[in-house]
């Protein structure tokens, strides 16, 4: 019939200008250098600007984007390395292997990914190895070992210490609260983990009370005006990030028992809404400095850059936040004022 | 009038005052549901569950959302969708908490200023869904990713607390008073917690404005049947817009409590809110095709949905498990909406009991 | 001619609130035109939705040809051949002609997919039965009405029937289409098959059926050869009392002198796509306690004129003089008219003027809220007053104000449309087949109604498709074709020769390029 006819013929037009939007893409890619400065040999040994790619998994983490902070930052300390702009994938990984693989198009000198899952992303790790672009891996590990450095904290070490830090508050034992992120993620599972072990060297300590706060202020806070409302007698919080330990201090604030139960949080973000501003202000009995291995990273490109090779697997430390050394900590870390 | 009209009149206001009384308590089965979550929370946890501090907190929680549902089911009953309220809503808390630490506003100012910017975003949704002709569930959809872009550049993706300090480590007189707006353990007028008593008068007044205004019975002409409505003489565009604006209005007046809750604002504050908002509306009986439902409903929706996440939680039954029951509950409590559900559940039984009788009997 | 093929004995029906079939008896012969007559809501779309499958839970036996049948589902009448053609129309808009025909049932190719061009062929056929030249690919959205109606027969036809209900098949045809109609029905006949014909048109019935068992109240009142019947015998079987005069037009209750209502060369874009025909240099006059006819064919355009007056057209695409007694008027939208004392009574009730899941007080004072409205916002107490009010005067048959209006008769609804209507105190009233698909009774009561209007000064200005109501009810009549006015008589001069001479342009009324 005259429609199905019609149909067809647009139909193919259809596909015919989805294979030429396909090629153009192609071709327009391996021509978009506006942001490239003069040099475009990959890898070479030349001392031009060396054109650095940082594919992020998710801009919207505070975390992340002090480490966006950071990162700019220390890179802009090598005169000869150049930041791209940081590709955010919005934590969705398909969207983040295309962002990996437009910057192998783009034969960036460096590359530099935090995978915001380890699957999906070991293709296009593999595919830059094959490319002979040198691979940073940040944070979150990926399925293949092609790549030359990986820098990341642990999480698990974040968990056991402030397990030990509620050991030491609490000498005579006591009930514990933990408020944990979404329990499929990594982070949580180690931290929680750690925290565990943390805490076995004084027995006289019992988690009365664990649920899921997603990681968001609000839940704790709601979560833990139940458990106020049920158990009166909580001791110390143990939340794997600062905003749920923030929530929980609201929480408790409400009801006046803020100063009868200790709080541990973890990140330690130099923000005013953060971590180690709220030990300062004695609000949190001390957190954790997860890492944002930016500064390393940066060292580490301009090595790779050069061609120099750099350790393959290297794990920071995590930096306990206390009342004694929060004020010099916060200064350090801050890196709003920085250019 | 003749002898038939005699005896006609008395027999309808007889069916009227009935029919009244019924619709004054509503659609009773949508609070089954209601009355099935209080008694389970009774029952297992009694006296912790009952108490006003744990009730206080657990509307308080759900407030923000609770004015959001509100707004949204003013935009449902046109038979339209609004998914940008939770970014709305993200937006507005940005707006208050930067106009406390950084503006200095006073914040009996900041209330109004959050419902200006609201009805702005509600203006546009509206415009789009009207005068562009773009659907309603497409033009809020691209909103919300609009909006949230906004808060997260303002706010460059940094979280803004409310409770910044003078140089004596004492809150400012500003910082101090934005707290009634809803902090955990702040009151006004000595024992009233705000957002609760904020979304008690939201659904109040939103209430008397769809049942008695003319406003009211334009929002349930358009949602009902548009062309009849249209053709009735009712201005179907400015009906429309009208309430994508309130959408937007009570998404800043919410933004306050946001902030005042977390004494912070984050960038991705409300997300997926907008969920909660159409799940408290539709469980309330507000029908997705339009024209049906009200804000009773969606107050008892809200009270389903706060109240089986208290008691689940005072329960201390695992995430999981509380995934799965609160889906069922959901399911369990929109079924008994339907007006037909004792009439359908008696023919099917019929129908059962018939076959099975000439299967036996011939 | 002889062989009962049907039997239903003691129906009986009950709605919550509503009893409205008891103990009903019908007795249908091989071969047989059995007509089924009664007011709306005496029963007959019930009993036949019954037979039909529809309903699960009824009292009362169901024989089909000699033994006993279990009609509980649609899928269990479709199986004995009870075919059904609804007054409301069945049919996917989106899709095309043959995928309606065949819906259900598609036919497939070894293949397994659809065999379109099978179904394609075996439409045409059908579609040529029918006096219609259209393509089987025509989506329903782009057919009119008419075609509509005729492709539900065509459906039916497809199925093997043994019993053909069709309720009300010819509401929207015209003359010329309800003949072809006719002729099918007596092949059909002749067959062997039983036809169960619904309608209000007793004409039709004298021409068409054999026999006639008229409906009241859910009771069977009577049945007799159609041969035998008279038609005023028929009529006071159905509504119970004596009917006097069926079209009470009073004396001349017109004005002279500025016309209330004047239109002068309105034109009219025209918009295929959505069916709308274009207007050109339509001029017309309405005086106060006048009522004006206007007549044509399906397609004419009186819809359109109705509409460009009420400001329903963007504006865009309207231009024309208008004056309300005199003094100028711009259509701009339905809310400015109703301000300026226009009213209209739409095509289409339940798609166009009602909000059917909503009450009967709710529709009946939407276009007037504004009376209604003190400091406490609109008064309810006053609102159920008038709407009491009403509800008395117009007869609805309502069990209460807050009934809703998807609960009641056709005829009911558009009483209470009529309502609407009233309450905005019109000047002019427009009205668009005001009486289509309502029984005997509820017609003689709105003619009724339309008289005391226009003794009060009201100009009526209404749409119809039956002649004789034209004839009866209008003091002057304007017959429009293919978007222009071709004539115009007086009450005196108007024959229905007269008017259908002036109402046709060509021979054929359908085709398939849509233009007529």
């Amino acid at each position: 019939m005259v429609h199905s006819k019609q149909r067809a013929v647009v139909v193919a037009v259809g596909l015919l200008a989805v294979v030429a939007a396909g090629c153009a893409s192609k071709a327009t890619n391996s021509n978009s250098g506006s942001n490239n400065g003069g040099n475009k040999s990959s890898g070479g040994k030349s001392s031009g600007p060396f054109v650095v790619g940082y594919s992020q998994s998710n801009n919207a983490e505070p975390y992340r984007a002090q480490l966006n902070l950071q990162l700019q930052y220390y890179i802009k300390k090598y005169p000869d390395l150049k930041l791209l702009p940081i590709a955010d994938a919005q934590q969705q990984s398909s969207k983040q292997v295309s962002q990996v693989q437009q910057f192998i198009q783009q034969k960036v000198n460096v590359l530099i990914v935090s995978p915001n899952e380890p699957d999906p992303l070991t293709g296009p790790v593999q595919q830059a190895c094959n490319a002979k672009i040198p691979v940073i891996i940040l944070d979150r590990s990926v399925n293949t070992s092609c790549y030359s450095a990986f820098i990341g904290g642990d999480n698990y070490v974040a968990g056991k210490k402030a397990g030990e830090l509620a050991a030491k508050d609490l000498p005579n034992g006591g009930n514990v609260v933990e408020l944990q992120g979404i329990l499929s993620d990594q982070p949580q599972i180690d931290r929680d983990k750690g925290f565990r072990d943390g805490i076995k060297s004084n027995p006289k300590i019992k988690i009365i009370e664990h649920r899921e706060a997603k990681w968001l202020k609000e839940n704790a806070t709601s979560t833990m005006q139940q458990w106020l409302a049920k158990d009166k007698n909580i001791n110390l919080v143990y939340a794997q990030n600062d905003p749920m330990a923030l929530g929980a201090y609201l929480a408790a604030a409400s009801v006046h028992k803020e100063n009868s139960i200790k709080f541990i949080g973890t990140d330690g973000l130099a923000i005013p809404d953060g971590g180690i501003r709220a030990v300062q202000q004695g609000h949190l009995a001390g957190t954790f400095i997860y890492p944002t291995c930016a500064e390393e990273a940066a060292a580490m490109a301009e090595k790779l850059a050069h061609g120099e090779t750099v350790q393959k697997k290297t794990t920071l430390d995590i930096t306990a936040v206390t009342p004694q050394n929060a004020a010099q900590l916060y200064t350090a870390n801050d890196f709003s004022h920085k250019k | 009038m003749s002898a038939t009209t005699k005896t006609v009149m008395p027999q309808l206001i007889r069916n009227e005052r009935w029919g009244r009384v019924l619709a004054v308590l509503g659609s009773l089965q949508g609070y089954i549901g209601l009355v099935l979550v209080v008694l389970f929370g009774i029952i297992s946890k009694g006296n912790v569950f009952l108490d006003q501090t744990n009730l206080t907190n657990a509307v308080g929680a759900f407030a923000s959302r609770g004015i959001l549902a509100v707004g949204e089911t003013l935009v449902i009953l046109t038979a339209g969708i609004d998914l940008s309220v939770g970014s709305m809503l993200g937006l507005a808390s940005m707006v208050a908490a930067m106009s406390l630490v950084q503006g200095g506003i006073p914040p009996l100012l900041i209330l109004p200023i959050c419902m200006a910017a609201g009805a702005g975003m509600g203006l546009v949704n509206g415009i789009g869904a009207t005068s562009l002709r773009i659907q309603s569930f497409v033009m809020t959809l691209a909103m919300l990713s609009v909006f949230r872009g906004i808060d997260r550049q303002i706010s460059n993706n940094v979280s803004v607390g409310t409770q910044p300090v003078n140089s004596d480590g004492k809150l400012t007189k500003h910082a101090d008073q934005f707290q009634m707006y809803g902090t955990p353990g702040h009151n006004i007028f000595g024992s009233v917690y705000y957002p609760v008593l904020a979304f008690i008068v939201v659904v109040v007044v939103f209430q008397l404005i769809l049942s008695r205004t003319r406003f009211g019975r334009h929002i349930y002409a358009v949602g009902g049947n548009e062309t009849a409505a249209r053709l009735s003489g009712v201005n179907i565009n400015r009906t429309k817009i009208a309430v994508f604006v309130l959408a937007g209005l009570l998404a800043g007046f919410a933004g306050p409590i946001d902030a005042a809750y977390s004494a912070s604002a984050d960038p991705l504050a409300g997300q997926s809110y907008e969920l909660d908002a159409i799940a408290a509306a539709v469980i309330g009986g507000t029908s997705l095709a339009g024209g049906r439902g009200s804000i009773v409903g969606t107050l008892v929706g809200a009270l389903i949905l706060t109240l089986l996440d208290n008691v689940l939680g005072l329960n201390s039954v695992s995430d999981n498990l509380q995934l799965i029951i609160k889906g069922l509950i959901v399911v369990a409590a929109v079924v008994l909406q339907r007006p037909d559900l004792f009439s359908s559940i008696t023919a099917w039984f019929r129908g059962i009991t018939r076959s099975a009788r000439s299967k036996g009997g011939t | 001619m002889t062989d009962v093929v049907l039997a239903m004995r003691g129906i009986t029906k009950a709605f919550p609130g509503v009893r409205a079939l008891d103990g009903v008896d019908l007795t249908v012969h091989k071969g047989e035109v059995h007509a089924l007559l009664g007011e709306n809501g005496a029963g007959k779309s019930t009993l036949m939705n019954i037979l039909s499958g529809a309903f699960t839970d009824y009292g009362g036996s169901i024989e089909f040809a000699g033994g006993p049948a279990n009609i509980h589902h649609p899928r269990d009448a479709q199986r004995l051949g009870i075919g059904m053609i609804h007054q409301e129309l069945n049919l996917v808009p989106h899709l095309s002609i043959a995928d309606n025909i065949f819906l259900g049932r598609e036919p497939r190719t070894k293949r397994g997919t659809l065999d379109r061009a099978l179904m394609h062929r075996s439409a045409r056929e059908l579609l040529a039965n029918l006096g219609l030249d259209l393509s089987p690919s025509r989506p329903i959205r782009r057919c009119r009405l008419a075609e509509q109606q005729l492709i539900e027969v065509a459906k039916a036809l497809s199925l093997d029937v043994r019993i053909l209900v069709m309720d009300e098949p010819t509401s929207a045809l015209a003359d010329a289409e309800v003949a072809r109609l006719f002729t099918i029905i007596r092949s059909l006949a002749a067959d062997g098959v039983a036809v169960i014909y619904i309608s209000h048109r007793l004409e039709e019935l004298e021409q068409i059926a054999d026999t006639v068992t008229v409906l009241r109240d859910g009771k069977q009142v009577g049945t007799q050869p159609m041969a035998q019947a008279q038609r005023a015998e028929l009529i006071q079987l159905m509504v119970g009392r004596p009917i006097g005069e069926m079209f009470p037009r009073a004396d001349d209750t017109a004005d002279t002198g500025t016309p209330q209502l004047a239109v002068d060369g309105l034109n009219l874009a025209g918009d295929p796509l959505n069916g709308r025909t274009a207007l050109h240099g339509i001029g017309l006059n309405v005086h106060k306690g006048e009522i004006v006819g206007l007549a044509g064919l399906m397609g004419a355009g009186r819809t359109e004129v109705l509409q460009s007056i009420f400001g329903v057209h963007p504006r865009h695409a309207v231009s024309g003089q208008f004056r309300i007694a005199g003094k100028r008027y711009s259509p701009t939208s339905p809310g400015h008219a109703i301000a300026r004392g226009i009213t209209m009574i739409a095509e289409d009730r339940k798609t166009e003027s009602l909000v059917l899941g909503n009450t009967v007080q709710f529709n009946t004072t939407l276009s007037s809220l504004g009376r209604f409205v003190r400091w406490t916002g609109v008064s309810r107490r006053d609102e159920r007053a008038e709407v009491r009010r009403l509800v008395t005067d117009l007869r609805i048959k309502t069990p209460s104000p807050a009934t809703v209006v998807n609960n009641l008769s056709g005829g009911n609804q558009q009483k209470v449309v009529l309502a609407k209507c009233l309450l905005t105190q019109p000047a002019v009233l427009l009205m668009d087949e005001p009486t289509r698909g309502i029984d005997v009774g509820a017609k003689a009561e709105i003619y009724e109604l339309m008289n005391q209007l226009a003794g009060q000064g009201v100009a009526i200005l209404m749409v119809s498709s039956e002649l004789p109501e034209l004839l009866a009810m209008c003091d002057r009549i304007v017959v429009l074709c293919e978007g222009r006015v071709t004539g115009e008589f007086n009450r005196a001069d108007a024959t229905q020769e007269r008017i259908l001479e002036a109402a046709m342009a060509r021979q054929a009324v359908l085709s398939s390029d849509g233009a007529t």
